[in-house]
């Protein structure tokens, strides 16, 4: 239902003469996230201070019958916070208060527009760290982590978002506040935070986390091995897991990706390799000694290239610039490209690998890597140029080849960025419709209205897939982060 | 009208595999029957059955946790899931593995054992427990300092809910967020929304070397100060627990006040250097560490499991686990009980037994409501485990739960079970 014009001078004096985005360019800064492909400008953004302003927000959007578009700082890889019905964002980027830190019991409390970094700066000196650490962390913030589940490459050993959130404050579409879960963990009742967390948006309004801070590892190592093909990249990933260790990172880059990293940030990483691992082991000094000889004997074993162990902070800081950087330096190297976050079983690794160098020969498209191997989140990027004809056509042609050659793997159709507009029609190809029944259920008891980001997560949403404004494809902002 | 159903429940199980419920009370409530299903599909037909005739069921795993929650409303069917104990898929090198929710623990650890991994829940009595089981009551035990709990473990789950639909939520592969963490919604439900038959669920590797140290104290104050200085550590322990002096006697260990129970899993080289650290926060904080022998978590374990009397769950911070021991043996003494308290002293997460004679009319403002009281102001919770039925009656066994969250869980339980078949009564507020 459109918005009524009446409504505006009731939200000026909610959130104040700067709280509220009105005109049309302001409003279009708001119109897409990271995938610009998708674009839905809201009718209005809402920049409140407070959980009590967002209380009456989302009172407000119940009772006029608007959507309810919660947004962190629209880092998003999935067109989750866009407005394709219109209605009212809630930004949550001025709500970044670190609210607790309580060292003892190894947590803190934030509002949800927090950035995550600042979070671990924040701690670092008394010797602690949030663990989870998407490569959006310098600027994305920690309720948008916990809408979305976010990973990242520290996942593999530490876990995802959902196991370091303990407790969360969230509005429903039902206008409830609810708090839920804290530091005490092991209430009695369901495990509401643990719904909430990855939910997108769609069951309530995030205003509050409650994480779990981690103690500084005794030792870390950082080394980069090089491979002259991605099969003995791939198969060592695999014979690391399989032998028991669990690094902290085990990432692969492969050597378009390896280009454009040296192109676009120098990091050094060696040239001429079809696949560099990125591997990170932490822990007692002992532990990490033993087993850094033991990740370097099987990847001797793989005909490694080389072998680079980072003997300085500052070294380690760059192999893992390269990384993080890796997918918005690509951006500046291709027109458009589509991305791709489904995981396989690590033990598939080297099939899916070979898959997916199958359907780039076979669709004539230059398909990059870089990807969480250790967890087997895959992140392939299929780079196209959409003013050739057929280019696009062919790219979204492999795209769906790619996923269903994960899904007939056993694996899952998104690992960690969520589901948002862009995957929700896949979800029949994971699910039967019992199941999706079951989710859809589930939303319907926190957000009776269904105003809460109609259109996302799943399919069988009214709406979805209808009705949304599809811009033009254009490039993926040269900035994003996967 | 009894022989009717139970012709209809023969049909389903087959005749040897339908009891009379006489023997499978909960709370004193008996079932009109027991049935143990041998398929997922024959699960799905013994609710779509129950739903269709409004009967209330229970499921039932090993059966070691049915005095958990409260006693049922009505009770008709125990849907008891033990002849669902097959390994589905196991590729160690995916270091997961999916198994039926009958399985006990005790098997699924011979099978992963032959290729050094673990699934690291370890309530008190573990091996005979089964997966599902675990799940559904959030048990846990000693490990999950390092490595979590249910909800950690848990990444894929077939179900079957009230009406009979056999439902999957979740994935095979150890990272997904395509949609809803259903997972999540079904650990420590209770079988509240559903009876789980199927979970895929994450593995570690075992550690090369694991070994244990008591760290013994004259009295809660230094084993205060050295778990304090312990969290606030790089080292790495995979259990913490927390050790009053009734439970050392159980265990027939040396007479402290209290002790920290340590293990440190890893490579031999850090196992042996962290072990001579922890050696030293023992001594800096006026204590002392001994090794200890490695059957001592079973028999710690079995100590709880085996228990008699009335046993709590007790959730607060770690900074509280000291303040609580204190209180938990003070509300012992002046009621003439004993009490054995263990727990995770690292994430604030203790059991504990209390034993002897004390009027059930007495507990509620004598026992539970101290100890309420005291955790009410962190958000904390006592919950009842287990107790006579008769004391049952008189107390509430969960305690209460914030309304706006309780309004969410009522929502979602009628959604999902509105006439009430699965486990009426028994989880928080009566659900």
């Amino acid at each position: 239902m459109p918005l009524s014009p009446a409504v505006i001078p009731e939200l000026r004096r909610l959130l104040g003469p700067d709280g509220l985005v009105v005109t049309p360019e302001g409003r279009m800064t708001y119109e897409c996230d990271m995938h610009t492909f998708y674009k839905g400008t809201p009718e209005l953004v809402a920049l409140p201070r407070t959980t009590a302003q967002v209380v009456e927000l989302v009172r407000l959007c119940r009772r006029e019958h608007v959507a309810v578009i919660p947004r962190g700082s629209g880092t998003g890889l999935i067109g989750g916070a866009t407005a394709p019905e219109g209605g009212i964002m809630i930004s949550t980027t001025r709500m970044n208060e670190i609210l607790e830190i309580d060292l003892a019991n190894r947590a803190a409390t934030v509002q949800a527009g927090l950035i995550n970094v600042w979070l671990s700066n924040a701690v670092r000196d008394r010797g602690y760290f949030f663990a989870p650490d998407p490569s959006s962390q310098m600027v994305s913030s920690i309720g948008g982590n916990a809408s979305t589940n976010a990973g990242g490459p520290h996942c593999l050993k530490y876990g995802v978002t959902v196991n370091h959130v303990l407790g969360l404050e969230v509005v429903t579409g039902a206008g409830e506040l609810a708090r839920l879960g804290g530091k005490v963990t092991d209430r009695p009742g369901y495990d509401l935070t643990g719904v909430t967390v990855g939910s997108e948006g769609t069951l309530g309004v995030v205003t509050a986390v409650t994480v779990r801070l981690l103690h500084t590892p005794e030792g870390v190592r950082t080394a980069l091995a090089a491979f002259a093909s991605i099969e003995d990249a791939s198969e060592a990933v695999s014979a690391i897991i399989a032998a028991g260790i669990v690094p902290a990172a085990l990432e692969m880059l492969d050597a378009a990706i390896i280009r454009a990293i040296n192109e676009g940030i120098h990091a050094g990483y060696p040239t001429g390799a079809a696949a560099v691992l990125l591997i990170e082991l932490d822990g007692p000094q002992a532990e990490v000694a033993a087993q850094a000889e033991r990740v370097a004997a099987i990847c001797r074993d793989h005909r490694p290239l080389a072998i680079r162990v980072a003997t300085t902070e500052a070294e380690r800081a760059l192999l893992w610039k390269g990384r993080k950087e890796a997918a918005g330096v690509l951006g500046r190297m291709t027109a458009n490209w589509l991305l791709q976050d489904a995981v396989v079983p690590r033990s598939k690794l080297p099939a899916i690998m070979r898959e997916v160098g199958a359907i780039a020969a076979r669709h004539q498209l230059l398909i990059a890597n870089v990807f969480h191997a250790g967890d087997g989140n895959l992140h392939p990027l299929i780079c196209y140029d959409e003013r050739r004809p057929g280019e696009r056509e062919r790219a979204i042609q492999a795209n769906e080849e790619l996923l269903a050659a994960c899904l007939a793997l056993g694996g899952s159709v998104t690992g960690e960025h969520g589901v948002g507009v862009d995957k929700a029609k896949n979800l029949p190809k994971q699910y039967a419709p019992a199941d999706l029944n079951f989710m859809a259920r589930l939303r319907r008891a926190w957000d009776p209205d269904n105003i809460m980001n109609p259109g996302k997560l799943l399919p069988s949403h009214p709406a979805c897939g209808e009705g949304l404004r599809v811009g033009a494809p254009a490039r993926i902002p040269s900035g994003a982060w996967v | 009208m009894a022989s009717a159903l139970g012709e209809r429940l023969r049909a389903i199980v087959g005749a040897e595999h339908l009891a009379s419920g006489a023997a499978a009370a909960v709370d004193g409530v008996a079932p009109r029957f027991v049935a143990r299903p041998a398929s997922v599909a024959e699960v799905s037909r013994l609710l779509g059955l129950a739903h269709a005739e409004g009967l209330a069921v229970a499921p039932r795993g090993a059966g070691t946790a049915q005095g958990l929650g409260n006693p049922p409303t009505r009770l008709d069917l125990v849907i008891e899931l033990g002849r669902l104990n097959r390994v589905l898929e196991y590729e160690p090198a995916d270091v997961t593995v999916s198994v039926e929710a009958g399985m006990t623990l005790d098997d699924l650890e011979r099978v992963l054992g032959k290729h050094r991994q673990i699934l690291p829940l370890d309530p008190p009595g573990w091996r005979a427990r089964t997966v599902g089981g675990v799940l559904a009551t959030n048990a846990s035990g000693p490990w999950r300092f390092r490595y979590g709990t249910g909800r950690d473990a848990l990444l894929g789950v077939r179900f079957v809910q009230a009406d009979g639909s056999v439902t999957w939520g979740g994935s095979r592969v150890v990272k997904s967020v395509t949609g809803y963490d259903i997972p999540k919604l079904l650990t420590g439900a209770l079988g509240t929304l559903g009876v789980i038959v199927e979970t895929t669920l994450r593995l570690h590797p075992a550690p090369e070397c694991e070994r244990s140290w008591l760290l013994g104290f004259a009295s809660l104050d230094p084993a205060r100060g050295c778990l304090a200085a312990l969290l606030d550590s790089a080292l790495q322990p995979s259990r913490v627990e927390i050790v009053n002096a009734g439970t050392l006697a159980a265990l027939g260990e040396p007479a402290t006040a209290a002790a920290l129970a340590v293990s440190i899993g890893s490579v031999d080289a850090a196992v042996a250097a962290e072990g001579a650290e922890l050696d030293r926060l023992a001594r800096a904080a006026g204590g002392g560490a001994r090794q200890l022998a490695d059957d001592f978590w079973e028999r710690y374990g079995s100590l709880f499991a085996g228990a008699r009397g009335v046993r709590l769950r007790l959730a607060g911070l770690a900074t509280s686990v000291t303040d609580l021991v204190a209180l938990l043996e003070a509300l012992a003494q002046r009621h003439g009980l004993g009490v054995r308290v263990g727990g995770c002293a690292g994430l604030g997460a203790l059991t504990a037994v209390l034993e002897g004679e004390c009027a059930p009319d007495a507990w509620e403002p004598a026992i539970l409501g101290p100890l309420r009281d005291r955790l009410e102001g962190e958000g904390g919770s006592v919950a009842v485990e287990q107790c006579p039925a008769a004391l049952k009656e008189r107390i509430d066994v969960w305690g209460p739960v914030d309304p706006p969250a309780l309004a969410l869980m009522r929502r979602i339980k009628t959604e999902f079970d509105p006439t009430g078949v699965l486990n009426p009564g028994r989880f928080v507020s009566r659900l």
